[in-house]
């Protein structure tokens, strides 16, 4: 009877995976962005935490109130022989164009003409089935007001496109208004940068 | 009439095209191999290319097999062989203030690449495993959580 109530117990452990935390280990490795540099994980339990900064840096976690154990260095040969199959599914980079317009009109500045060729043309080359348009404005005036404008700015780039060919049922446009800003600034300044729509081919 | 009609139509476009999908979907599978399924509530769906995500679902690699996701903020995920993640929350609609990917790893591996979410709000990134939180400041991981 013991014995059962003890396979019962193992049986629970099993199901209820995460509340037999302490049966787990983990292991977290921090890897260089694509650009070259290295962004910051910040590994917590009721243990405590570590920050891993450098590239190759790792943790190990064997329990949830235990704290993450003094960053390592991972050996490369680990690395891959551990992530190999994930590292290899990790799907291409998604490509952004940035479109700019001519002031206060849903009228491209004609660099950014230029670009939507190669949009086209990925768009192509990558058999995307998935195109996202999103419009984005600087913080000078209204915020309402700033938000239709971007969307204006984004619907009329959707039109652009799909007069070109690209299948409607694949895109996706949207608009941010002045809250996902290139150049971080006050309200009430005018930023030409900020003004844009982002073309994602992904 | 006509143009007030117009009018409302574009309105009502603008509306809808608002929100961050749609159809509600945060993400898109974009490379399987072996075989891979979706659990959204109470049936499993096969993952292959383009097929569509949502939050709450549950990503399940087989043995040999691996998985591969980009969602709508240009976040990247692959898990590798017997694998299991929840996408517990995805809110990407920065003009609402919305802000969230929080993503819950079961046991396997996985690789991730952060995007526009954690750029724009570190501390609304978050990865989980059964006995850690990862707080993601714009990077690049490895995770293996072992389920024995």
């Amino acid at each position: 009877m013991k014995t059962l109530l003890l396979a019962l117990a193992w049986g629970g452990c099993l199901l209820l995976f995460s509340s037999c935390a302490s049966t787990s280990k983990n292991t977290v490795v921090l890897q260089p962005d694509p650009d070259g540099k290295t962004g910051e994980l910040v590994v917590s339990n009721r243990g405590g935490s570590q920050v891993l900064t450098q590239p190759g840096q790792a943790t190990q976690i064997v329990d949830a109130t235990a704290a993450p154990s003094t960053p390592t260095r991972a050996e490369d040969d680990q690395i891959a022989k551990t992530f190999g199959p994930a590292l290899a599914a990790l799907p291409e980079p998604p490509v952004r164009y940035v479109l700019y317009f001519q002031s206060a009109s849903t009228t491209l500045t004609a660099d950014s003409q230029k670009l939507v060729a190669e949009i086209l043309a990925n768009v192509k080359a990558r058999q995307s089935t998935d195109l996202s348009i999103v419009g984005h404005s600087d913080r000078k005036g209204p915020r309402q007001l700033n938000y239709r404008l971007a969307l204006d700015r984004a619907l009329a780039v959707k039109s652009l496109l799909i007069s070109k060919g690209v299948d409607p049922s694949i895109i996706e446009a949207e608009s941010h208004g002045e809250d996902n800003p290139l150049i971080k600034t006050e309200d009430e300044v005018a930023e030409p940068r900020n003004r844009r729509v982002e073309v994602t081919v992904r | 009439m006509k143009s007030l009609a117009l009018a409302v139509a574009a309105v009502l476009v603008g509306f809808l095209t608002s929100a961050a999908a749609s159809d509600g979907s945060v993400a898109r599978v974009k490379t399987v191999q072996g075989p891979a399924s979706i659990i959204r509530g109470q049936s499993v769906v096969p993952a292959v290319s383009n097929e569509k995500l949502f939050q709450g679902d549950t990503l399940r690699t087989g043995a040999d097999a691996s998985l591969g996701v980009v969602f709508k903020d240009d976040t990247i995920l692959s898990l590798g062989p017997n694998s299991e993640l929840v996408v517990d929350v995805f809110l990407y609609a920065p003009a609402e203030g919305k802000l969230s990917i929080v993503t819950r790893m079961l046991r396997g591996t996985a690789a991730y690449v952060s995007g526009i979410i954690a750029k724009l709000s570190p501390q609304s990134a978050r990865f989980e495993t059964p006995v850690a939180t990862i707080g993601i400041r714009g990077t690049r991981f490895l995770v293996k959580v072992d389920a024995d």
